[in-house]
């Protein structure tokens, strides 16, 4: 099997879609990935010359605009409703600049 | 009023019930909770049942119906329904099958759902799936498999596999599901029981949790064509929350009796001899295509050269949409926290790896290396080129023909573990993802079951864009030669008597 990504390719993909990973997980990812990138042989095999690429299924349809008018939506109440930790009409994240402190 | 078998009842057996007072509304959803207890301890296709939602829903109808007004109800008054667990209802947590969303709890009412609730039916519970629909098995789902109705060894099909057992065991008539690469198409053949995927745009996506926005559509499961062309009208339509739904005015019901002859009915050859086609489920399908010519179909062969490229393209879109559309999940404004992490980069992490199972994270991955710079025109430009070069192909196809006939599914359903390797198991769904790339709709329908296996088997129709009338019509065809869906053998006594109109005293909800 060819290696499209090595491990430390996958350290990086994972850091980049926000993923965790262990030690214990990466060659296992590693090698599901080659394996399925693998399979995706035939896309680039193709004489795609001049052929316009498809975005959308049926792209002759348009999109169904509404009225741009006010109309109800959430209370902050009810979009804080599932939140796993909230304050003061917030979400509660911990620190995103370090060396701060959560509370 | 007598006992009724409950789970024999259709639609429009529920209607006329209804309009002759032979039970209430009421009735039927203590039915059908008799039932689904009854079934659902071996099968586990509800991962939440609702039974204040029914009985409130039942009491609406049958006010209705006692005020002379059951004209005034939708196309399921009266009518059971089960929603695939992606499908929000207020009231309910959605979980998609994932610890991701365990403790979620819909704000909301999906349209599809609220369209079932506006045509009179009682939304009895939520289904379960593979985990964000990512799975050809419901194996993958984080709080367990659901079993085969036929075989309880075996795996239902999936992603919507507890929508096509809970149908295949009688529990509900009508059940929704949703299909990205064949989710409802190929539980549907594992569990024998019709499913829909309709036309890409027919139906809003509106609070289902999303996974390929270009690819997903909702539809429904039921055991004859009829109930699910009811249930079709009920869904249709245009929703201003759905950008992609169009306008719909199509009665599905109205043709169905008008048989085959003179259609065009469109074959593959390169589907018939593709590797991994089972014997059994091949000469189900050539057995149907013979009937449907002695039906007097013009059986054409048509040619889908581009169809072997169907499943890598598949593979790179619809990662790359999940990738996306994923990435909402972040641990601060719903779905799982991992606890105690002092900066947000390790909590989104730790979050993210703590509550996606092993399938999504994969997906996940995937679509992040296929996106990212250096590599988006290796795969997923040319991807969408092929694409192109699909849809093309279905047009040129229909050009010749009205609705292709096709297999289902390669095989019936396997046994639990049987496939653990990722890319064998994606081979599922080598007969419907092209479908899906090309936007086109399609439906499983029953064939009996399997000269081998003795496990139901299924063709599948296609239909062009928008005339999911004509694979109906075609559909009710084949259903006259080999009759509706049976519910399965071990659950057809088990859920027979279950119909005993409640007692005037109120029973209460609960």
């Amino acid at each position: 099997m060819t290696e499209h990504v090595t491990k430390a390719d996958v350290r990086r993909i994972a850091e980049y879609a926000r993923i965790g990973l262990t030690d214990d997980e990466l060659p296992q990812m590693t090698e599901d990935l080659n394996s399925i990138i693998d399979s995706l042989k035939p896309i680039t095999e193709y004489d795609l010359e001049g052929v316009e690429p498809t975005f959308h299924p049926i792209g002759d349809l348009s999109n169904v605009m509404r009225e741009d008018v006010e109309g109800l939506s959430f209370t902050q109440e009810e979009a804080l409703s599932n939140a796993p930790a909230k304050q003061d009409g917030s979400f509660l994240i911990p620190s995103i600049l370090g060396g701060g402190d959560a509370s | 009023m007598s006992s009724f078998d409950y789970s024999a009842l259709s639609v429009d057996d529920i209607r006329s019930g209804l309009a002759a007072g032979d039970f209430k509304a009421r009735d039927i959803a203590e039915a059908a909770l008799t039932c689904i207890e009854a079934a659902d301890a071996s099968i586990n296709a509800f991962l939440q049942v609702t039974p204040d939602a029914a009985f409130a829903a039942a009491e609406a109808v049958d006010a209705a119906v006692a005020a002379g007004k059951l004209d005034t109800l939708g196309p399921l008054a009266g009518v059971p329904v089960g929603f695939k667990d992606n499908m929000n209802l207020l009231g309910t947590r959605t979980t998609c099958g994932s610890r991701m969303l365990e403790n979620y709890e819909s704000m909301y009412t999906a349209t599809c759902v609220q369209r079932v609730l506006d045509a009179g039916g009682l939304p009895m519970g939520k289904l379960n799936m593979d985990e964000f629909a990512f799975g050809s098995s419901t194996e993958t789902s984080a709080f367990g498999t659901t079993k085969n109705p036929w075989d309880l060894e075996r795996v239902p099909g999936g992603s919507s596999g507890g929508s096509a057992a809970a149908v295949a065991a009688g529990m509900t008539p009508v059940t929704l599901g949703s299909d990205t690469g064949g989710s409802i198409r190929q539980p549907a053949s594992f569990c024998g029981v019709v499913g829909v995927k309709p036309t890409y745009g027919l139906v809003s996506r509106y609070g289902v949790v999303a996974f390929g926005s270009s690819l997903d559509q909702v539809g429904p499961f039921a055991r004859n064509v009829r109930d699910a062309a009811l249930a079709l009208n009920a869904l249709v339509g245009h929703d201003d929350k759905d950008c992609t739904s169009q306008p719909c005015s199509t009665d599905f019901t109205a043709n169905l009796n008008e048989g085959v002859e003179g259609m065009r009915i469109g074959i593959v050859p390169v589907f018939m001899t593709a590797e991994g086609l089972e014997p059994e489920v091949g000469e189900a399908v050539l057995g149907a295509i013979q009937k449907l010519a002695a039906a007097g179909a013009e059986i054409v062969e048509v040619d889908l050269p581009n169809a072997a490229a169907a499943m890598s393209a598949y593979y790179v879109i619809g990662p790359c949409e999940a990738f996306s559309n994923l990435s909402r999940f972040d641990s601060v404004r719903y779905g799982f926290r991992d606890p105690g992490h002092a900066d947000l980069g390790s909590q989104y992490e730790a979050s993210r790896s703590g509550g996606f199972g092993a399938e999504a994270r994969r997906r996940i991955m995937l679509g992040s290396y296929l996106l990212s710079a250096g590599v988006y025109n290796t795969y997923y430009y040319p991807a969408q080129q092929v694409r192109t070069l699909i849809t093309d192909d279905y047009r040129m196809a229909f050009g010749e023909c009205d609705c292709i006939l096709a297999p289902a599914s390669p095989r019936t359903a396997f046994k639990f573990g049987e496939i653990s390797d990722p890319a064998t198991m994606y081979l599922s769904d080598i007969f419907t993802i092209s479908i899906n790339i090309a936007g086109n709709g399609g439906m499983s329908v029953p064939l009996g079951l399997g000269s081998d296996s003795g496990l139901p088997v299924s063709a599948q129709l296609i239909c062009p864009w928008f005339e999911d009338e004509k694979m109906l019509r075609v559909a009710a065809a084949l259903e006259r030669e080999y009759g509706a869906a049976p519910i399965a053998p071990s659950y057809a006594d088990l859920t027979a008597s279950s119909g005993e109109p409640a007692p005037s005293s109120d029973l209460g909800g609960e």
